[in-house]
Parts: C-alpha cells; sequence; structure tokens
C-alpha cells in the first residue's frame, strides 16, 4: 500500500505542480507579482473537497457519466483560461522588447485572477481523486499508517519536481529561450484538451476511431518515462484520431493567442 | 453481351417491384441494422475484497460495449488500463459506467490503481 500511495499521489501532484512553475516562471519573467498562487490553491482544495465528497452523486449524474462530463469541463475550462494568459504574454513579449527591463509591463491585476483560476481548476480535478483515496483508505486500521507515509512521500517529491521544473525554467530569459515556458503551456494546453476528449469518448458522447498509431511496445505509458510524459505533456500510446486533433488545436490555440497578443500589442 | 442479356431477362422473369419499393426496403434493412447494433452489449464486472469478479471478460472485435462496474467494497477504487486508455473513479458501495471500443482482436489488461496488487483483469476482444 506503500508504493501504491506514493506512486498515485505523486501522479497526481505532477501535472498541477508543472501548471503551477509554468505560470510561476512567466509571472517572474514578466514582472507579474505571484500572489496568485496560495488563493488559486486553497480555492483549488475547497473544490476538491466539495467534489470528492460528492463524488458518488456526481458520478451517477447523466446515466452514471457524470465524472467524466465533470472532469472534460474542468480541463476544458484550463485550456480555455490559457488563452487569455498566452494573449497577455504576446503582448509582455512585444513591450520587453521594446522598452527597459525594469518597466515592462503594468502589473495587472487579471493575470493574477487568471493564474489564480486555472491553479484552482488544476488543484480541483487533482485534488479530488487524491482526497477520494485518503477518505477511503485513512480510515482502515491496518492501511492507515503506510497510506499516510507513502502519501507523504508522493506528495514530497511531486512538490521537489515542480521546484526542480521551476528552478529549470527561471535562467531562459534569451530572445529565444524565454519563448520554452509558454511552449510547456501550449503543451500543457493540449494536454487538457486531449484528456477532456478522451473523457467525452470515454462517456460515450464522442466516437471513437481506431488508435492513430501505437508506441506501446517502445514507449509502454506504464513505464517511469511513461508516466512522466503523460503527466507532462500528455504522453498516450495509442491515441484516437480524434484526441490527436484536439491535443494540437489546444497547443495551436495557446501559441496563436500568443502570437496575436504580440501582433498587437 | 449476351450474357447480359440473359441477365436482364432473368431478372425481369422475377418477381417485379418498383425501383422506389426496392429502396425502401433497403432503406428500412439499413436503419433496422443499425438499430440492432446501435443497442450497445453490456458487461457486468463486480469488485469485492479488491478483485475484479470475473477477471476477464470477452467482448467481439469491433464493437462498442457498456461496462458496467459494481463496487460491492466499501471502499472506493480507481478502475485503470493503459491499454484501453480508461480511468475512472468509482466510490465504495457505488457502480461506474465506462464506454469501451470499437476495438482489434487482442487482449487488454486492466486493473484497480487502489488496490493494483490484487485488483487485476483484462479484457479479451475477439
Amino acid at each position: 500500500m506503500l508504493l501504491t500511495s506514493v506512486l498515485l499521489i505523486l501522479q497526481e501532484t505532477l501535472e498541477a505542480a508543472l501548471l503551477i512553475s509554468i505560470l510561476a516562471v512567466l509571472s517572474l519573467q514578466n514582472g507579474y507579482r505571484m500572489l496568485w498562487l496560495i488563493p488559486g490553491f486553497m480555492v483549488g482544495m475547497v473544490m476538491a473537497l466539495l467534489y470528492a465528497e460528492n463524488m458518488e452523486t456526481v458520478s451517477g449524474w447523466f446515466e452514471y457519466v457524470g465524472q467524466e462530463l465533470t472532469n472534460a469541463s474542468l480541463q476544458t475550462a484550463i485550456a480555455l483560461v490559457l488563452l487569455p494568459l498566452a494573449w497577455m504574454l504576446g503582448k509582455a513579449f512585444e513591450i520587453g522588447e521594446k522598452v527597459s527591463r525594469d518597466a515592462r509591463t503594468p502589473r495587472k491585476s487579471s493575470w493574477g485572477v487568471l493564474c489564480a483560476m486555472a491553479v484552482a481548476l488544476a488543484v480541483t480535478r487533482e485534488g479530488s481523486e487524491i482526497l477520494v483515496f485518503l477518505q477511503g483508505f485513512l480510515g482502515q486500521s491496518d492501511q492507515a499508517r503506510p497510506v499516510a507515509i507513502g502519501s507523504a512521500i508522493g506528495f514530497g517529491i511531486g512538490l521537489s519536481v515542480g521546484l526542480l521544473l521551476f528552478y529549470a525554467q527561471l535562467p531562459l530569459r534569451g530572445p529565444l529561450t524565454r519563448w520554452i515556458p509558454l511552449v510547456l503551456l501550449a503543451l500543457y494546453g493540449g494536454n487538457m484538451m486531449s484528456q477532456a476528449t478522451l473523457h467525452l469518448i470515454q462517456a460515450d458522447w464522442l466516437q471513437s476511431g481506431p488508435a492513430l498509431w501505437d508506441s506501446s511496445a517502445w514507449l509502454p505509458e506504464q513505464s517511469v518515462t511513461g508516466r512522466l510524459l503523460y503527466a507532462l505533456v500528455g504522453y498516450e500510446s495509442s491515441p484516437s484520431a480524434v484526441q490527436a486533433v484536439s491535443y494540437a488545436v489546444g497547443t495551436l490555440a495557446v501559441v496563436g493567442a500568443a502570437l496575436a497578443g504580440r501582433k498587437y500589442a | 453481351m449476351r450474357g447480359t442479356q440473359m441477365m436482364i431477362n432473368g431478372m425481369r422473369s422475377g418477381p417485379r417491384h418498383s425501383i422506389s419499393t426496392r429502396l425502401w426496403s433497403g432503406l428500412l434493412l439499413t436503419i433496422a441494422t443499425k438499430t440492432l447494433l446501435a443497442a450497445t452489449p453490456i458487461i457486468e464486472i463486480e469488485i469485492r475484497d479488491h478483485l475484479f469478479i470475473p477477471s476477464q471478460v470477452e467482448i467481439p472485435a469491433d464493437t462498442k460495449v457498456k461496462l458496467v462496474v459494481k463496487n460491492l467494497d466499501p471502499t472506493p477504487e480507481e478502475f485503470e488500463s493503459y491499454e484501453l486508455n480508461r480511468e475512472k473513479v468509482i466510490s465504495g458501495n457505488s457502480k461506474a459506467v465506462i464506454f469501451i471500443g470499437p476495438l482489434p482482436p487482442g487482449e487488454y489488461p486492466f486493473f484497480g490503481e487502489f488496490n493494483p496488487k490484487t485488483a487485476q483483469g483484462k479484457v479479451v476482444v475477439n
């Protein structure tokens, strides 16, 4: 149960940790303050608690596909919130090139609100699964200890990976390399759209075609690399065409919003 | 040429149906077939003592199937399969619906992410 808890909590923490690290780097690079982090996280935890408490009710909605529809909505909402953020980044980049480093961009509260929303939505989605697991197994006298220890280790590793990602992106301030966090944000948007599509297929609201490719032989999803890539860029070893298309749309939409923001700065 | 003429004669000698009758019957047949196909097969699986019962289910190839998973344990479980691309939390003492397929023939393992050591199963498509 110890190892199960470590892997489970780590996997769920990674995705949110990645988003927070990207948004934190982008905030610092473009002169925005980081006031969004704690409120976003707290709101997310409250919403996750509500979702976890009502998981059974939500699952029963729409002939037992309520969970899929809720998750797809949360993920689509994250992808949509990333668009105005990318637009503002495009603007900030353009202004940053013209004016001096100190007076780059005005501090806008809308940036903070959007970041807080994205974090809250991501924490709701990932946190609810963690809470369902903890609520279910912490109450079991024989498993409480390994579950508690395993979860703490998993959360600790997830947090460390998040910090590592943050510090890895922080020096990216050159004319070309500073676009890297934005590209990561775009891939995150694609990942959200692809996962939302998968939930709709699972709910039978969308039809799935045959798998577009199958790379499970050389990079299985259940391998450590596969799991890491799944959390970071939404790696699937056998995605359907509709999933691949939604990934591309989600990614290109963020890039497009940034380019549009840059053009109309 | 002679063969074609014989075929036309042969067709004429059979019962006569207007083109519209043939079209209508064809259309009705298509609708009937689609309606029959639309009735998605249902497969039921139970979770008891962190085990999937049955642990192996067989489904036809290229057919969408509705999996109904009943969790009879008081603890929650997460149905997960990398091969099927499926993931769903199932609260304790509740049921879940998961649509899978259409799939090509093969074996598709699934497991319970909260109890991966015991909760193992597979979908066999043939």
